[in-house]
């Protein structure tokens, strides 16, 4: 699919912008930062449906994190919850018929079919394992002791380092790039009720492929600041 | 020029086809061990299913990067 690339010069560097991503990735964020203003305006000991909802929602982040960080754990849940309900946001955003606002190039979709945006998530994901893996054991993260094994492994958690990210970013990139092709081409093919079906699984797999970024998010930040790393 | 567009969809093809085996691997084993531990014990149903959805999503992931490659080369 075709990005709308604006393309300007900053101190010397040009720099391009893919618009329609960033309107989308704003009108999700804007979604996101609205729904969860009003869900905690009015709290209340007794909740509410939304503020039961939204508990509901909470108690998911947290037993995730139960199941897969045993001890301290809490502190990652603002990450790991802002990333999940932004690709889900994100991930159904293509669902809603903005194709129908012309733009002057490509098309206003979800922002997860630019690869841009998802390898930005990827690497916040990197640094904030590093850094929490760094903070909880200092410089003994990247080495145990001198010994043959503990170097070798080393250089691959090095490797890591970089494929990791990169199969995040691709992963949920591909997933949603592949839907928007399959739809198109069932569009092509009948243009009426061929697609249906496919967009109802596209829903599934927004929801999937948000909890599976937030499970890898939470597999390895519990890796790096797990004893066993 | 034409040669090489043709060997670009040629390989194209390749890429999402051989892909698209280890992927239906994948998602053949992980429906087999949810039968397997569904039919064991049936209470566990909801959860495995959850489980086997995670798995399948990412294997399925791997034909997905053949897809991409296959889109890059495509995409000349």
């Amino acid at each position: 699919m075709e990005h709308w690339i604006y393309t300007t010069t900053i101190l010397g560097h040009s720099f391009s912008f893919n618009l329609d991503t960033i309107f989308t990735m704003w009108f999700a964020m804007i979604c996101l930062i609205v729904f969860a203003f009003i869900a905690t305006r009015r709290l209340s000991v007794v909740p509410g449906k939304l503020q039961a909802f939204c508990e509901k929602i909470m108690g998911f982040f947290w037993g995730t994190m139960d199941t897969m960080i045993p001890e301290r754990n809490k502190q990652h849940v603002p990450l790991v919850a802002s990333l999940f309900l932004f690709i889900l946001f994100a991930n159904l955003m293509g669902q809603l018929p903005l194709r129908i606002i012309h733009i002057k190039q490509g098309e206003l979709a979800s922002p997860t079919n630019d690869i841009n945006l998802t390898a930005a998530m990827a690497v916040i994901v990197l640094i904030y394992y590093l850094g929490a893996g760094i903070m909880k054991k200092g410089p003994k993260f990247f080495l145990h002791d001198f010994s043959f094994t503990s170097i070798v492994m080393a250089l691959v958690e090095l490797l890591e380092m970089v494929t990791r990210p990169l199969s995040l970013a691709i992963r949920l990139f591909a997933n949603v790039f592949a839907g928007e092709i399959l739809i198109s081409i069932a569009l092509g093919a009948c243009a009426y009720f061929a697609p249906l079906p496919i967009m109802l699984f596209e829903i599934l797999v927004a929801f999937i492929q948000a909890t599976v970024f937030m499970m890898l998010t939470i597999a390895y930040i519990g890796s790096a600041t797990g004893e066993e790393h | 020029m034409e040669q090489s567009l043709q060997l670009a969809q040629l390989g194209a093809g390749i890429a999402i086809g051989f892909g698209a085996i280890g992927a239906g691997l994948g998602i053949g084993f992980a429906t087999k061990g949810l039968m397997d531990a569904v039919s064991r014990q049936p209470e566990v149903a909801g959860k495995a299913f959850g489980f086997f959805l995670l798995g399948a999503a990412l294997s399925e992931a791997c034909a997905l990067y053949a897809f991409v490659v296959a889109f890059m080369l495509l995409g000349k």
